[in-house]
């Protein structure tokens, strides 16, 4: 090979091996660090605590408008599937039965209103 | 005789005088590509958080359910448990100021519900008031404590200029 293609082949192994030492840097070493994060990359546990607080209010309230308005805190995946998610992540590490039946009725009550629920 | 043979010299090839310096701009070229790869492009997301990193509108909602939950159910040591995890410097004084906040955009049953946690936590003993930070263990001794009293220290205001 020509000295011409070893200094190309060269050149581009130093362009990977610096490639490899940014990857490194920018995801293990010093990774990007937001300030803040969404209530969407909430750890299962707080949104069910979450999704716990909203079902306690909403049977004080029996606002189920309120309820789902709260519930959209968590993210745009739908009411339901957090609250089934929730009641999931609750009975596999064992809330209290009455947490449980709080959100059961939460879950049951917007699973009637979704359209072509409703009796 | 004529000597016709010819002595040939091959010049010798000069040595890649060049530096290595290619190979340095290499290598900043693919780090800044990886950096910007890293950092812009596709950057780490984090997952299973807490809700001390949320933003601040966040967390007044945050904290706005939980004030909404004790007023309906009254258990104070799950709404401390729950504040905790705000990480709040002074839970009582971000539980106040956003009571004034709420009170101020006409939200008076927030307003009401974040007041009312504040003053119970308060005056309950699951609240600890915030310490300095960087303070030195207080050195012991052997003298009698004083009790802390109440003291009028502050000058007393005259009517005289």
């Amino acid at each position: 090979m020509k000295r011409r293609g070893w200094r190309y082949l060269f050149f581009t192994l130093a362009i990977l091996a610096g490639f490899s030492a940014g990857l490194t840097y920018g995801w293990v070493i010093n990774p990007v660090r937001h300030a803040s994060i969404n209530p969407v990359s909430l750890g299962m546990a707080y949104k069910t605590d979450f999704v716990l607080m909203t079902a306690e209010l909403y049977d004080a309230d029996g606002d189920l408008a309120m309820a789902l308005v709260r519930l959209n805190f968590l993210g745009e995946m739908g009411p339901l599937t957090f609250v089934e998610s929730a009641i999931e992540y609750a009975q596999t590490h064992h809330y209290a039965p009455p947490d449980l039946m709080l959100m059961q009725v939460l879950a049951g009550d917007i699973y009637q209103a979704l359209p072509g629920k409703s009796n | 005789m004529l000597n016709d043979t010819q002595e040939i010299r091959p010049t010798p090839t000069p040595p890649d005088k060049r530096s290595p310096l290619y190979l340095l701009t290499g290598l900043i070229i693919g780090l800044l590509l990886g950096l910007i790869y890293a950092w812009v492009i596709n950057p780490v997301i984090y997952e299973n958080s807490a809700p001390a990193s949320l933003d601040e509108g966040d967390k007044d909602i945050y904290r706005k359910t939980i004030a909404q939950v004790y007023a309906v159910t009254g258990n104070l040591e799950r709404a401390a448990s729950r504040l905790a995890l705000l990480e709040d410097p002074d839970p009582i004084l971000a539980l106040g100021s956003q009571a004034q906040l709420a009170l101020a955009a006409g939200n008076d049953s927030d307003a009401r519900a974040l007041a009312l946690l504040a003053s119970v936590l308060q005056s309950s003993s699951l609240y600890q008031p915030p310490t300095l930070e960087n303070t030195d263990p207080p050195a012991t001794t052997t003298e009698p404590q004083t009790p802390l009293v109440p003291t009028y220290t502050l000058p007393i205001p005259t009517s005289t200029p």
